[in-house]
Formats: C-alpha cells, sequence, structure tokens
C-alpha cells in the first residue's frame, strides 16, 4: 500500500506537472504554514498545562531526556562487549583470535597464554578491544566458538579523555555484568510509558 | 611388466606413467589431489588412513590409491559416487574420537582434517557415543609436543623416526581405538631432525613447542629462502607476520619450515637451521651505526662512513696497507664478497683477507643434511678470495696481530669469539690502532671494535649462496632491514663512496653479473635464471 | 516647550526605540531556538539551569552571550583588520539607526506639552528607511571582503547581489503605499490608516495595498537574510560573508538579522497595520460601531496604542520566525528570478494601478 503511494508520488514527481496555483507558491506556503502553525498551537498549549503541572508527561513530543530518561534497549541491541567466565571465575576465552581474525575494524588485540590450570590449555594473556574504532557490527560475537565474547551489557555511552582510554583491557571487560533482562511485558510497558 | 611405462585413465584422462607408479602418484601428475593422510612420498607405504579411496573399475570394492600399482589400461574414477561416498564415511570414522579442539590447536588453518571436512566431509555426525580419551599437551622431546587425541595414527611420524632420522623413538601402542602414539618409554624425541614430524603430521597431534601459541597461522605471510645454517643450504619457507605484530612476541619472522627441493634437502630440514630464525631479531641485534668510545648517539651512516674513512686512510698512510687486515664471514653472498673483494683488495689494496675457521670437533658431517661447516658460503669465499688473499686462516691474521705486525682489521658480520674464546679477542682487539665492525649483531667481537656498522640479516636482503656442493641458490629479501640497518652491500657501496674508491652496484643483480664475468665456477650462470629456480611454495605441506 | 521636557522625552525616547528592538531581538534569538521546537514536536533548550530552574530556555541564552564575549576574537592574518572591525558595527548601526523614524505611538501630553511618540519625525521618514536599509548592505560586502577569505568574498557579493535586487522591490511597493497614503512622513501615514471604511472598517493599507502588502513582506524577508532567503549566510552548507568572524563581532551579525526582522515587522506594521492604531479608538476612547463607546483618558488611549503596536511588531516577528522555520531555501536562481521576474513587474503594475485608482478617486 505505502510502498504503492511512494511509486504513485515518484511518478507524479517525474510529470513534473505543478498546477498554477502550486506554482504560485504562496498558497502553498500558506498550506505549509498551517500546518506548522497547528503543531505549533497544540503543542503550546499542552506545554503550557505542563508548566502548570496540571499534565505530567506531553504527549505530542517523543523527546527523551538523556540522560536522565533512557530508551528501553530492545534485548537484542549490541552494546558495550564483556567477557563471559566460566563457573570458576577464569575467562571462558581460550584465545582462539576468531574474533581477532574477523573484525573488520582491527580493534581487537589478544596475547595468548598457555594455560594455567590443568583443564585449561590456552588461555589469553592479554584481550583488548579499541572502543575508538569498534565498529559494533558483532562479528565478534558471532565468530566465537566458545561463547565466550557477548554484546549485553547495555553500556551505550563509552567516552574516554584519550585515545588509550578507549582500549578495554581484559580485566575491564571480565568485569562487565549483562545488562538486566527486561520481559517483553515489561519492555512494552516501559515503551507505553515514555510515549504516554 | 614387460613395458618400462603403463597407460591409464583417471576421472576420463588418460596418462602414461613409468610401471610401478601408484595411482595417487599418477592422479597427481594429471593435476588431481586424491585426499591422503597416510602416504608421505618420502616415506614407505602404510595404507593406514584409508583416505585416498577411490573407485576403480573391475575392482569389486574401493582401493587405496596411495597402494595401489598403476596398470595398463585401468580405469579409476577419484570422483564418483561410490569414492565420495568412501571418503566421507572414512573421514567420519576418523573423526570418531577427534576432540574439538580447533580453536586451540595450533594446525588450525593449515590442518588436513579440516580442509578435507570442508571439501569431502559429511557434515551431519551419525555419531552418538562418547569420546576416547587420551593424553593431551604431552611433551615427547624438546621440540616437540603431542596430543594423542588428535592423532589420527597415520604413523607417518613413526615412519620418519625408523627411515628418516632413524632414531626409533615413536610407535603406537594398544589396539582398537585405544591405540595411542607415543615415544617408547625412556626415550625422546630428540634426534637432530625431530621437528620435521611436525611437518609432516597433517593434523594438530604434533606441535612445535616453539611455535606453540605465539601466532595463528592465518595471520602468516610465506616467502621462499634458503637457510643459512650450515653449508648445505637448505631450502626454507620463511613464514613472517606483517601486521598484528601484537603475536609472536612482536618479531616479524615466526618460523622457518622445509621447502622442497630433491636436490638439496628433500623434504626435511635439521633443528638447527629450523630454529635459526631466532637469531634473526633477538635483543643483540645492532641497530644504528656507532663509535665505541664516543658518546653513544647515533651519528648516522654519512657521519660515520666519512670519520672511518678518514680514520682508515690515515692508519694507513702512517702503518702501510699491511698492516690491515679483512676478516670476512664465510656467510656473506657471493655478491657481498666480491663487492668485498673489489673495495678492500682492488680499491684498498688489502692482500689479507681471511676467512677460513676450522669446523669445532663437535661439528661433522652426518649422512642426511647436516654439514660441519656452519657457514653458508664458504665454497663462494674460496672462489672468490681463494685466488687473491694471502692469509686465509683467520688464525694467521691473529697471529700476526699477537705478533704486531697487524695493526688494523675490518671484521665483516663475524664472531670470532665461540672459535677462539673471548679473552683472547678482546685482548687482540685491545692492540689494535684501527678496527671496524660491519654486521648485524653485537658479541664480543664487535663490542670491542671502534666503529660498528649495523647491516641486515639474510631474510632482510637478497642475494645468492653457493653450498657445499657449488651449487648457487638465489633467496629474496622478505623484511626489510630493522633499525637503521643497510644490506652489506649497501654498507660496502657506501664506505666505498666515502673512500672515493670505485663505485659498487648495491644491486645484487649487476653485482653477481660482474663477479659471473669473473670467477670461473659462475661462468654462465645468470642471475635471472636463479631467480627462475627459486621454486614455488605450497602452504600445506604434503 | 521647555528645554528640561523636551531632552528628557527625547533621549526617553531614543532609550526605548533602542531597547524596544534589543530586548525583542533578544527573545527572537530564544523563539529561533524554542518556537523551532515547539513547532517541530520537540522541546528545545533547556539544559542550562540557573537556581535549578532552566526558565524556559532562556538561561541558555545568556550562556551564549558570555559564551560569545569571552571567545577568541580572531582576525584573519591576512585581512584587514580595520575594516574587518568595522564591518558589524556597520550592519548593526544601519539596523538601529532606521528605528528612529518609526511611530511607535501617537503623542502623549505631559504638563500641557504633546510629545510626538516617534524620535523623528522627518517628512521624508520612508525614504530615510530605504536609505538606511541600502546602506546596510555594506556591512556585509566589508565583512567578506576585509577577510580575504574566497568563501567570505563569494558570500558578500552573494549578499549585496540578493540584498540590492530586493531593495528595488521594496521601494517600488513602498511608494505604492505613499500613493494610495499620500504622505511622506511616518507619522502621518499611520494618522491617515485611522479612518474607517462604512463606519467599522479600519482603513488599513493592507486593504488599499494587498498586493503591496504581500511584495513587501516577502522582499522584507529577504532583506533579514534568513530563511529562506539566508544565501548569504547560508551557515553550514555553502559558507557566507560571516565565515572569518567569532566572538562578538559574529553576534553581532547574527544579533543584526534579528534586529533587522523586528525592522521589517515595525515597518511592515506602520505601512499596511495601521502602525499603532487600534480599530474604532479615538483619541477620547472607544467608539463602537453599533452605537455607545468608552470613555477613556487620552493618555491612557495613547499607551494602549503603544502597546498594540508592540503587539503587532510582535506577531509579524512571529509570523517570519514562523514562515523560517517552514520553508527550505531558495537556489540562488530560483532567488535571482523571484526578484526580478515576478516581483519586480508586479510592483510596478501594483504602481501604475493604485496611480490610476489615485487620480480617479480623485
Ligand atoms: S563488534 Fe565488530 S568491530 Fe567491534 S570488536 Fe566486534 S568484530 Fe570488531
Ligand atoms: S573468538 Fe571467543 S574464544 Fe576465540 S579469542 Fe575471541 S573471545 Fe576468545
Ligand atoms: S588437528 Fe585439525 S581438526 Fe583436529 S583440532 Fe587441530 S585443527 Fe582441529
Ligand atoms: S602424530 Fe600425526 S603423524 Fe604421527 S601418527 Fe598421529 S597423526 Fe600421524
Ligand atoms: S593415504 Fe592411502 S591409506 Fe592413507
Amino acid at each position: 500500500m505505502a510502498v504503492q503511494n511512494i511509486i504513485k508520488v515518484a511518478a507524479r514527481r517525474r510529470e513534473a506537472t505543478l498546477g498554477f496555483w502550486e506554482r504560485v507558491y504562496i498558497f502553498e506556503v500558506v498550506r505549509g504554514l498551517w500546518i506548522t502553525t497547528e503543531h505549533f498551537v497544540g503543542n503550546l498549549y499542552y506545554h503550557i498545562l505542563k508548566l502548570f503541572g496540571i499534565i505530567k508527561v506531553h504527549p505530542l513530543t517523543p523527546t527523551i531526556q538523556y540522560p536522565e530518561e533512557q530508551r528501553t534497549l530492545a534485548p537484542r541491541l549490541r552494546t558495550l562487549h564483556r567477557l563471559v567466565r566460566r563457573e570458576d571465575g577464569s575467562p571462558r576465552c581460550v584465545a582462539c583470535m576468531m574474533c581477532e581474525t574477523v573484525c573488520p575494524a582491527l580493534c581487537i588485540k589478544i596475547v595468548a597464554a598457555e594455560g594455567d590450570k590443568p583443564q585449561i590449555e590456552k588461555r589469553p594473556k592479554s584481550f583488548d578491544i579499541d572502543m575508538g574504532r569498534c565498529i559494533f557490527c558483532g562479528y565478534c560475537v558471532e565468530a566465537c566458538p566458545e561463547d565466550a565474547i557477548r554484546m549485553d551489557t547495555g553500556i551505550l555511552d563509552i567516552a574516554a579523555y584519550s585515545r588509550e582510554g578507549m582500549v578495554l583491557d581484559i580485566d575491564t571487560l571480565l568485569s562487565l555484568q549483562p545488562a538486566q533482562r527486561r520481559t517483553d511485558k515489561e519492555v512494552d510497558e516501559l515503551q507505553r510509558r515514555l510515549l504516554q | 611388466m614387460g613395458s618400462a611405462t603403463v597407460k591409464l585413465t583417471i576421472d576420463g584422462r588418460e596418462v602414461e606413467v613409468p610401471s610401478g607408479t601408484r595411482v595417487i602418484e599418477a592422479a597427481k601428475k594429471l593435476g588431481i589431489e586424491i585426499p591422503h593422510y597416510c602416504y608421505h612420498p618420502a616415506l614407505s607405504i602404510a595404507g593406514s588412513c584409508r583416505m585416498c579411496l577411490v573407485e576403480i573399475e573391475k575392482f569389486p570394492k574401493p582401493a587405496i590409491s596411495c597402494h595401489t600399482v598403476a596398470a595398463d589400461g585401468m580405469v579409476v574414477h577419484t570422483d564418483s559416487g561410490v569414492a565420495k561416498q568412501a571418503r566421507a564415511a572414512m573421514l567420519e570414522f576418523l573423526l570418531a574420537n577427534h576432540p574439538l579442539d580447533c580453536p586451540i590447536c595450533d594446525q588450525a588453518g593449515e590442518c588436513k582434517l579440516q580442509q578435507y571436512y570442508m571439501t569431502v566431509g559429511q557434515y551431519d555426525s551419525a555419531l552418538l557415543d562418547n569420546k576416547v580419551k587420551k593424553s593431551k599437551a604431552k611433551i615427547i622431546g624438546p621440540h616437540v609436543m603431542l596430543d594423542s587425541e588428535r592423532c589420527i595414527l597415520c604413523s607417518r611420524c613413526v615412519r620418519f623416526t625408523d627411515e628418516i632420522s632413524k632414531s626409533h623413538e615413536l610407535g603406537i601402542f594398544n589396539r582398537g581405538d585405544h591405540s595411542e602414539l607415543s615415544n617408547y618409554p625412556g626415550m625422546s624425541l630428540d634426534n637432530p631432525y625431530s621437528g620435521n614430524v611436525v611437518d609432516i603430521c597433517p593434523v594438530g597431534a604434533l606441535t612445535d613447542r616453539d611455535f606453540r601459541f605465539k601466532v595463528r597461522v592465518w595471520y602468516l605471510d610465506s616467502a621462499p629462502s634458503i637457510c643459512h645454517g650450515c653449508a648445505r643450504g637448505c631450502n626454507i619457507r620463511v613464514d613472517y607476520l606483517t601486521r598484528r605484530l601484537h603475536h609472536n612476541d612482536g618479531k616479524r619472522i615466526a618460523r622457518f619450515k622445509p621447502r622442497f627441493n630433491p636436490e638439496v634437502n628433500g623434504h626435511w630440514i635439521c633443528d638447527a637451521g629450523r630454529y635459526s630464525y631466532k637469531t634473526l631479531e633477538d635483543e643483540d641485534r645492532l641497530y644504528n651505526p656507532r663509535v665505541t668510545d664516543g658518546n653513544g648517539d647515533n651519528p648516522g651512516w654519512n657521519a660515520i662512513t666519512g670519520r672511518i674513512a678518514d680514520a682508515l686512510s690515515s692508519h694507513i698512510s702512517e702503518y702501510g696497507v699491511g698492516s690491515v687486515a679483512v676478516i670476512a664471514s664465510a656467510s656473506m653472498t657471493n655478491e657481498e664478497m666480491w663487492a668485498a673483494r673489489q673495495l678492500f683488495y682492488d680499491g684498498l689494496k688489502i692482500e689479507k683477507i681471511a676467512w677460513r675457521i676450522p669446523p669445532g670437533p663437535d661439528d661433522i658431517d652426518d649422512d642426511l643434511l647436516i654439514r660441519a661447516d656452519k657457514n653458508a658460503n664458504t665454497f663462494g669465499a674460496e672462489q672468490i678470495f681463494g685466488p687473491m688473499t694471502h692469509a686465509a686462516d683467520v688464525q694467521q691474521v691473529l697471529d700476526k696481530i699477537a705478533e704486531g705486525k697487524i695493526k688494523a682489521w675490518i671484521v665483516l658480520d663475524r664472531d670470532l669469539s665461540p672459535a677462539f674464546g673471548e679473552e683472547k679477542i678482546r685482548k687482540l682487539t685491545g692492540g689494535l690502532k684501527f678496527s671496524l665492525y660491519a654486521g648485524s649483531h653485537l658479541h664480543a667481537t664487535s663490542r670491542s671494535c671502534r666503529f660498528l656498522l649495523p647491516t641486515a640479516v639474510f631474510t632482510e636482503k637478497e642475494g645468492t649462496i653457493t653450498n657445499f656442493s657449488g651449487r648457487v641458490q638465489y633467496f629474496p629479501l622478505v623484511v626489510p632491514p630493522l633499525g637503521d640497518a643497510l644490506p652489506m652491500l649497501e654498507a660496502l657501496s657506501r664506505l666505498s663512496a666515502a673512500l672515493k674508491l670505485e663505485p659498487i652496484s648495491t644491486d645484487p643483480g649487476a653485482v653477481f653479473t660482474a663477479l659471473a664475468g669473473d670467477i670461473a665456477h659462475f661462468k654462465g650462470t645468470s642471475y635471472a635464471e636463479l631467480i627462475k629456480r627459486w621454486a614455488p611454495i605450497s602452504k600445506i605441506p604434503s | 516647550m521647555n528645554a528640561v521636557l523636551y531632552w528628557t522625552s527625547t533621549i526617553a525616547k531614543s532609550a526605548y526605540i533602542l531597547v524596544f528592538p534589543l530586548t525583542l531581538a533578544f527573545f527572537l534569538a530564544w523563539a529561533e531556538r524554542k518556537q523551532s521546537a515547539v513547532m517541530q514536536d520537540r522541546i528545545g533548550a533547556n539544559r542550562a539551569k540557573f537556581l535549578g530552574r532552566p526558565f524556559l530556555g532562556l538561561v541558555h541564552m545568556v550562556c551564549d552571550a558570555v559564551k560569545m564575549f569571552v571567545k577568541e576574537d580572531f582576525v584573519p592574518d591576512s585581512g584587514h583588520r580595520v575594516l574587518h572591525t568595522l564591518a558589524p558595527f556597520l550592519a548593526m548601526f544601519f539596523a538601529l539607526i532606521t528605528f528612529a523614524v518609526i511611530p511607535f505611538g501617537y503623542q502623549l501630553t505631559i504638563a500641557g506639552e504633546t510629545i510626538g511618540l516617534q524620535v523623528a519625525d522627518l517628512n521624508v521618514g520612508i525614504l530615510f528607511i530605504f536609505a538606511m536599509a541600502s546602506l546596510g548592505v555594506y556591512g556585509m560586502v566589508l565583512a567578506g571582503w576585509s577577510s580575504n577569505n574566497n568563501y567570505a568574498l563569494l558570500g558578500g557579493i552573494r549578499a549585496s547581489a540578493q540584498m540590492i535586487s530586493y531593495e528595488i522591490c521594496i521601494g517600488m511597493t513602498i511608494i505604492g503605499a505613499i500613493l494610495a497614503l499620500g504622505t511622506l512622513s511616518m507619522q502621518d501615514l499611520v494618522i491617515r490608516q485611522g479612518y474607517h471604511y462604512f463606519g467599522w472598517l479600519p482603513r488599513w493599507g493592507v486593504l488599499l495595498q494587498p498586493l503591496g502588502f504581500l511584495l513587501f513582506f516577502i522582499a522584507g524577508i529577504a532583506e533579514t537574510k534568513r530563511v529562506p532567503f539566508d544565501m548569504p549566510e547560508g551557515e553550514s552548507e555553502i559558507i557566507g560573508f560571516n565565515l572569518e568572524y567569532s566572538s562578538m563581532k559574529f553576534a553581532m551579525f547574527l544579533f543584526t538579522d534579528f534586529i533587522e526582522t523586528v525592522l521589517i515587522a515595525a515597518v511592515t506594521v506602520t505601512l499596511f497595520f495601521g502602525g499603532w492604531q487600534i480599530p474604532w479608538l479615538f483619541e477620547s476612547g472607544f467608539v463602537w460601531p453599533w452605537g455607545g463607546g468608552w470613555e477613556i483618558h487620552p493618555n491612557v488611549v495613547n499607551i494602549l496604542r503603544m502597546a498594540a503596536f508592540a503587539a503587532k511588531v510582535t506577531f509579524f516577528c512571529w509570523l517570519m520566525m514562523a514562515i523560517r522555520w517552514t520553508l527550505p531555501r531558495f537556489r540562488y536562481d530560483q532567488l535571482m528570478d523571484l526578484g526580478w521576474k515576478w516581483l519586480l513587474p508586479l510592483s510596478l503594475a501594483n504602481i501604475v494601478v493604485t496611480a490610476l485608482v489615485v487620480l480617479l478617486v480623485n
């Protein structure tokens, strides 16, 4: 339906047949002004109500006041990486370099070492991700054969005062926790509250 | 078997091979690779892996192509349904007890199991039973580590120790799916060729302890080269890193592997040569030109060659040219030797160019590859310096220094201390009026010289060397020189420019042409031809 | 009139006519952000806070002013230092001086003396406006030239071409208004709009000159150099004459635009919307068309009239702001087409028709 409309509009454009009244433009300007003024008046009305505390949420303005308000993240959204631990706390990563190899931004640097426990043969001695270069493609997560790297911390505000500061080392990556999982119902609820 | 050749048809194409040829070799002649594990052209035939099954018409069952001798009129199908099915089933069988180790297996990326799994494998496993556990990460020798779970019992390594190194350390023990490769009790895999079992092991069962976890093989680039470890001049493949230098401890050269050359080394190299790459980028490398009694900063090539030229000229005018000796390394390339001869003999008229040091008592020729002479190009030195020098033996020069007849020396890329003792070298150089060292490393000899020029190691330059049998072999530049180091040819050329002598070309090809025009042994050889002979490399060993 | 009263009243009037546009311009800068936000379903600036309250985003404007003051004042090395400094002052000066002839009210009677609510009642006031507005273009041209930067120079040239084109149209439409109302004095223009047709329809200029109003308003927006006519500045895309300006000098150019907006609004109101006139309000109070009325003290009447003027100007400022946030920018050739091929012929026709009508009616 919508697609057909777009096609129709495009076809009309190609013909470039603006009518006389459209070409005069003044009336089109007035029409445009009418639309913007409608919005202006409507919004202003609610802004004033809100100013005097009559309503709490502006119903027409979807602005989210970051960082006080935060958008509900989709459960599958790719956010800051973390390294998953085994039950005994050691990293699950076996330094196979799959993620380093697949990373299109070349931002993962792993140095492998002999394992430190009898059942672990190979482990990462260091594991750096340069968040300044990462493009959040998630290939590293896809490539990992050990499910050792995930992008589910829910952290999006990654900033530092220097380039070096953007490089996260293995200890940082291991210390991160997965974001609180919300059920679909909770997500809906939150979304509705925000859009009220 | 009357005739000397037989004609057979493989996959619809006819091929003529000498009688007695195995079908797998006949197929290779047609460019058809039949998957195989246990077959190795340099070893006896075991027929244990059954991976090379092909369909042969009129045979009741698929036959192993590594053992079946080609016969006249034979019709072979390597790609028919029967052959494919046989292979897939065989691979499934081999993988039945194979661990899921690829992420931590150093073989991954050059593993024949992985390769054939991708090309001929059966993707859906039908196996439900638990895998048999065996010993893992077991050290079986100074260089080799064994993971029995990954072993597919092809017995290549056993045959190698039995037939090639003749040291008989390895065997297969137990029966059935508990069969396990191991070294015999009380024996360690420590023969001088032990590294080769890593190369021939088609899977990651035998891995190199030195290379372990250093870098993933797919990060490596490869270049063909010639080992400089002894006078044999084995053909090698240099595996090196250009990016991701956080691997391999930040070094570029990661390992040496043998490169097949039936006329020199066959499929093998010795361990000494295999691990000789370590010295190429060790912490003793000389990076900058230096003056040892100077204030320690880097004067730069132009300044230091100027100062060397001044010091050398004033020394010669004071004590005469007879008081100067050159000690060359017998591992320099033919071109560098020729340039040294041009500079020091033709230019400066120095008549004492020494290179000969007799091998130590432990160095002996063995009957496989290892040569007692640990210099890569002694043959070339004999040809190039031999006819003109008045002192070929380094011992002679040292004696003359002790007598006080020689007051200056120029050492080209050689450490004399292992042969003559550190103490002695230091004492002798102490009495010299002028000493110059041009070479790649810092050691007792170079440290006691006054002027130090950094030069490139063999992977950082190109040239030709002549092995003990007189075979001239070309090797290319693999990685650029470290620091301010320059190839020896370039260093000599700059020195000659500073001394205002005949210019020396820095192009090895041009120098070789000049050399070939003069020295009888090289007559008729062209540089271009040598480059052509430099064999291409394949990443996956046979 | 006694001298004390004369001087105090003159100073007070000058102060008023300075403070009025400047304050309005300040609020326009605020409206620029807030009004656009409200029109676009956004919230707009609200992060800067004073005593924990954002005060409708007004704190932002104060912060902006502070920022503008403390920023580095940059003059290009190869530029002309004197002219570079002079340019923003010129632009601002000519915009502000024009207000001198705008009648912001009728008159007040204080201590028996009558004080006209206009700084200078020139009998050729309308020509004065025209002259000063034309001089304003020097600010842009000098800014472009003295920066010694190709982009700035091109911006300056674009500015002068555009402003000259549209000034012609402004001049022509003003002539129409003058013909219709028959005077050149600004105050008289307003007084003559105080009559009513049929006793109830105020005889504002827009009724006499509907086309004239339209043309004047369009050309006026073009004079303010704001969207959809903002080619001279073209803030982020085509780079304008103020490229090499920073700090307070840049702010002055920015402010000049807002002052010009107020100016165009004021002139529009004066010429076409009865200036300070309020329908049915006469010197002695309201007289309803349907009979009866309210008696009001004349001074109160005049204060009401001043308020009416301010309210009308504010409305037109709002309208211009709404237009600025509704329309996309013209292409330069469209701009020139519009100026020369449409506005100019139409305004010429407007003069001819007006003249004929005036001739016939008289
Ligand atoms: S998300 Fe993509 S770019 Fe970022 S580390 Fe993973 S693979 Fe590299
Ligand atoms: S892919 Fe997974 S196991 Fe392999 S190195 Fe990366 S995080 Fe570690
Ligand atoms: S031997 Fe090959 S298939 Fe087996 S774990 Fe190693 S890489 Fe993987
Ligand atoms: S260790 Fe390797 S070469 Fe030896 S039998 Fe096992 S798979 Fe074959
Ligand atoms: S290669 Fe033929 S049986 Fe192994």
